[in-house]
């Protein structure tokens, strides 16, 4: 049974009865993004066919406003979870098959970030010769690496992705 | 190689030694931070060793590589230095307009043909981290001559092995050393690694600079994880009567957007011998050079000026790290 969200249902999670994003047969859904990194996160994980659902602003226990992003038919790799961790490190994953949430997990947060970000500091040698990126989780709350190559700490808000 | 005015031959105590064993044959001086406590000692060590013996250890069939993709003068030219004193050879360039670089051969690749030609490497280059990125590709040690405003670790052993030779207190830590960093302590990178190996040791940090060009914070943290206490004091007056060692950096007229502020600024940072008329006598000034208007020329005939002598350390100390480095020692 897939439960359809109704105009007038109250929006709130409170009420497991009540989805505020329509659910998926199969794919991933991530939950619990903050609210302001929603669009980034859909932006990041969606190819050019997937069926992207997205929620913003939806009230949450946790966080009061959150995001969810789901997509159909896919499950995410290893790459894109990293990726994941570096914009939304709080967001939780599962996975769906059949509509059942098979696997559920907060975003794994790797001790390397390799190849998954620019280096923000502009004179950093990842900038300008062809060699990936490396950057050390220093603090994860809040999220900061140090790029081991120019040895400088950025908050991973300041982090572009590649 | 005269030690210079006030200079002992470094002491190690007891409660240095014995090290654990410090394994360098191979290894790559890339950033300070890769070194332990154990290590600076150890490099210290074999400087004073190299300084007071007529025949250290010999690098005869030996071949060192100078890559400077940037400008320098006391670096390359006290590592060439080192290596004939030693009866090794040199090859290199100083341009990098001369060479394939020009033509767009990237960093990786000059690497991965001089290491076929040299035994070590060392190299400046403009970028911050070419130093760690040439590490991983080679296979001969590649010792930082300076990388972008990152690194420049072996500056760092001779400013480190020209205050143990003046004060021996460092590595006996009979007494916590003043250290004053005065300049632009946002941007120079001798500043940040000195602080980095300092953490190693009982030093109190004076640090004095413009709005603007403070030291950053991750260096201010990791002093603090570290235990050392670091007070930010307004002007170098103040410094000039409390410390052990003032360390003067250059401040760069492009870092302020204001020429008319940087001509205000200038005069505030510039030590002069009528400032050090009250100084202790056993304050010593260094500076890692060149030096342009923050150190008056007036100074240099006062016992406190030790930059020259600072400089003439730099031979020892690279005779040591190429000894290491390349395993003959």
């Amino acid at each position: 049974m897939v439960d359809r969200l109704r105009p007038s249902d109250p929006p709130t999670s409170s009420n497991p009865r009540v989805r505020q994003v329509e659910a998926i047969l199969h794919g991933t859904v991530i939950d619990h993004i903050p609210g302001h990194m929603t669009l980034k996160v859909a932006n990041l994980l969606a190819r050019e066919n997937d069926q992207v659902s997205i929620g913003m602003n939806l009230r949450s226990a946790r966080m009061g406003r959150k995001g969810v992003v789901k997509i159909s038919g896919r499950e995410l790799d290893a790459r894109t979870l990293s990726r994941l961790a570096l914009i939304a490190p709080s967001a939780s994953v599962s996975i769906i098959r059949d509509t059942q949430v098979v696997q559920k997990f907060t975003v794994p947060m790797p001790k390397l970030f390799e190849d998954i970000a620019r280096c923000a500091n502009p004179n950093c040698v990842t900038n300008h010769e062809r060699w990936a990126s490396r950057m050390e989780v220093v603090n994860t709350d809040p999220l900061t690496v140090c790029c081991i190559y120019c040895e400088r700490t950025f908050l991973a808000t300041e982090l572009a992705l590649l | 190689m005269s030690a210079g005015a006030g200079e002992h031959p470094v002491a190690f105590p007891p409660a240095a030694l014995p090290f654990a064993p410090v394994q360098f044959t191979g290894r790559h001086v890339v950033s300070i931070s890769d070194f332990s406590r154990n290590d600076l000692i150890h490099v210290l060590e074999l400087a004073a060793r190299m300084e007071s013996s007529k025949s250290p250890a010999r690098l005869d069939g030996k071949l060192m590589a100078t890559l400077f993709f940037e400008p320098s003068t006391r670096t390359r030219l006290s590592f060439e230095a080192a290596m004939h004193k030693l009866g090794g050879k040199v090859i290199g360039f100083s341009d990098a307009g001369s060479t394939s670089t020009k033509k767009g051969e990237s960093l990786a690749d000059t690497i991965r043909m001089v290491e076929r030609y040299a035994d070590v490497i060392v190299m400046r280059h403009p970028r911050d981290g070419a130093a760690r990125l040439a590490s991983e590709i080679s296979t001969v040690p590649v010792i930082n001559g300076g990388d972008g405003g990152n690194q420049h670790p072996s500056q760092t052993f001779l400013d480190l092995y020209t205050i143990a030779k003046l004060f021996p207190a460092l590595l006996s830590g009979e007494r916590e050393l003043t250290i004053a960093f005065a300049g632009d302590l946002r941007y120079g990178r001798t500043v940040h690694s000195l602080l980095t190996a300092l953490c190693h040791f009982k030093v109190r940090m004076l640090l004095v600079a413009p709005r603007g060009l403070e030291m950053p914070e991750q260096y201010l943290n990791a002093a603090a994880k570290a235990g050392l206490v670091v007070q930010e004091v307004p002007t170098l007056q103040e410094v000039v009567a409390q410390a052990d060692v003032l360390y003067m950096t250059r401040l760069q007229e492009e870092r302020f957007p204001d020429p008319l502020e940087f001509d205000h600024i200038k005069h505030s940072y510039r030590i002069t011998a009528a400032m050090l008329a009250s100084a202790p006598a056993h304050l010593r000034i260094l500076h890692p050079l060149p030096r342009v208007n923050e150190i008056a020329i007036d100074v240099d005939a006062t016992p406190h000026a030790h930059y020259f002598a600072q400089a003439g350390n730099g031979i020892p100390v690279r005779q040591a790290l190429l000894s290491l480095v390349i395993g003959t020692v």
